[in-house]
């Protein structure tokens, strides 16, 4: 059985954050959930700066990720993830409020994996979400160290 | 009098003298001109020099140039001046020079050799109009030119910033909303047994009629706000100007529209259409949305008929796209490119945005849109574009 990664949430807005995580778990993704405020808390973390919670890179996870926050961006987050040796393994799924095409652009250039608007209309956000978590159960995720 | 050449009679020499002096008198009403020797000292100066210059003439007269270098232009720009008289050609150049009592002014300059037996100049005259103006203005249209440039850039992004910003609390509204929708589902399965008609009422009518209603509000201004990014959006896409076959493009938005079309029982008659200089992906837009706005405020009471022509005229394509539909009062018609206007927004659907985008990448492209239309009878959206020059037409 593959085990479904911790799913990290890098979003500044605590509605956005809880409405994901819910609908994620109602779409049957059963696994841990970490979320940071802005892109200096998901650095933190990544980098290794912060020991609770402390990343652990034997285990797999996945990242959520906001363009618009505040202190450090997403975009900002997404180079240095993708500059790191052992980082840039880390899948990344950009989860955003418009579909700018230049920021779609971007981010893909920048070695993002998925990009994901964030959709509004009845309904299209929960299921853009479910698909999502239908996705990420699929999704072997690589662990970050290859030999344990 | 040397008697290789034939005799001339003072009085055609009178003629001569006259014709010259009355030339000099012409150019000296005209333009400044200032005579040097080949050393460059002053030798001649008219009025204009001595007006525009606020010298005399006395102070002028055995100066060389200099005495009115503003110190605007690099040493190179005189070397390369001196160089290009002294092998006997002519310069021209614009100017700035400083004047007496310290302002600035700017001369469009020609300087013009004149060669002696030998073959070396042996003086320069230099004619001189006075351009300070036009360059004033040049800066200043420069200038604002610069600053509608930042002030439209300034806009867009105000416009991106607060979509976006407002779209994300709307996130919210919505997924909220969603969860309340499902709380109250649970709810209701849950009090089935209680018969008390206030909580049927609730139930049944209340809430889900407010949930409706915060449905189709966060609906409708999740489409202005995607309207409004799509509009701010316009302004930044580099466009691809190049010649169009406007049957093609024409034909294919209809194409596109075929459903509406057939829905709306509608006849779209396509003439011959002249080509067109532009871009090709946003012109169909145009077009589309041309068409679309025809079929949308057709007159139920009779069929729907879109004609589509074109004609050249002046160096320009220009396109109409005419309908029976149900006109626009003289008094809306300049309103129809605005902003988010919408003449029946209760009977038809659409952010209002159509024609503003459509006005927008016209515009763009050097070209024109205007509405001509009756009130019962029908309206007619003219599109006029820089027709393809006629090589490359041929191409």
């Amino acid at each position: 059985m593959t085990e479904l990664p911790t799913i990290l949430i890098a979003e500044d807005d605590d509605g956005h954050a809880f409405l994901v995580e819910d609908n994620l778990r109602r779409g049957g993704i059963h696994t841990s959930f970490l979320r940071f405020c802005d892109g200096q808390e998901v650095l933190d973390f990544l980098f290794g700066r912060t020991t609770e919670p402390m990343f652990d890179r034997s285990r797999a996870y996945l990242l959520l990720l906001d363009i618009r926050m505040p202190k450090v961006d997403g975009v900002s987050v997404l180079q240095q993830i993708k500059a790191d040796p052992e980082l840039h393994k880390l899948p990344v799924i950009i989860l955003t409020t418009t579909e700018d095409p230049r920021e779609v652009d971007r981010c893909h250039q920048l070695g993002c994996n998925i990009y994901l608007h964030k959709p509004v209309t009845f309904e299209a956000f929960s299921n853009a979400i479910s698909q999502l978590g239908k996705f990420v159960s699929l999704l072997k995720v690589p662990r970050l160290k290859t030999e344990a | 009098m040397n008697s290789d050449l034939p005799a001339q009679s003072s009085a055609e020499i009178d003629a001569v003298v006259r014709e010259l002096s009355d030339i000099k008198a012409a150019l000296d009403a005209h333009s400044i001109v200032a005579i040097t020797d080949a050393a460059g000292k002053i030798t001649y100066v008219n009025d204009k020099f001595c007006e525009i210059s606020k010298y005399s003439r006395d102070e002028l007269l055995g100066q060389d140039h200099r005495i009115i270098n503003s110190g605007y232009h690099p040493k190179s720009f005189f070397t390369d001046l001196w160089k290009t008289i002294r092998s006997g050609k002519v310069w021209k150049a614009e100017i700035k020079n400083r004047a007496k009592d310290g302002s600035y002014y700017w001369v469009d300059t020609t300087i013009y050799p004149f060669l002696g037996a030998n073959g070396c100049p042996r003086q320069f005259v230099a004619i001189r109009t006075d351009v300070t103006q036009r360059k004033e203005d040049e800066l200043r249209l420069k200038f604002l030119a610069e600053e509608l440039a930042a002030k439209n850039k300034e806009l867009e992004t105000i416009v991106y910033v607060v979509s976006h910003d407002l779209r994300s609390p709307l996130l919210n509204v919505q997924g909220f909303g969603n969860a309340l929708v499902r709380a109250c589902g649970e709810l209701k399965e849950k009090l089935q047994s209680v018969d008390d008609p206030d909580v049927k009422r609730l139930f049944d009518t209340e809430i889900p009629r407010a949930l409706r209603f915060i449905g189709a509000g966060i609906v409708k201004m999740d489409g202005l706000l995607a309207g409004f990014l799509r509009f701010s959006r316009l302004g930044r896409v580099a466009l691809q100007i190049q010649p169009l076959t406007a049957d093609k493009l024409v034909n294919t938005a209809a194409q596109a529209l075929r459903y509406q079309t057939e829905e709306a029982g509608a006849v779209l008659e396509i003439g011959k259409l002249p080509n067109c200089m532009g871009d090709a992906t946003l012109l169909g837009q145009v077009f589309s949305n041309l068409i679309d706005n025809a079929l949308k405020y057709r007159d139920p009471k009779r069929r729907c008929v879109i004609s589509i022509s074109g004609r050249i005229e002046d160096g320009h394509a220009i396109y109409s796209v005419g309908d029976n539909g149900i006109g626009i009062a003289s008094e809306h018609q300049p309103k129809v490119f605005e902003l988010f206007h919408r003449l029946n927004p209760k009977k038809t659907q659409g952010e209002g945005l159509g024609l503003t985008i459509a006005q927008r990448i016209v515009e763009r492209q050097r070209g024109r849109i205007w509405v001509e239309s009756r009130p019962d009878e029908g309206t007619t959206f003219f599109v006029s574009l820089p027709a393809v020059a006629s090589r490359e037409g041929s191409r």
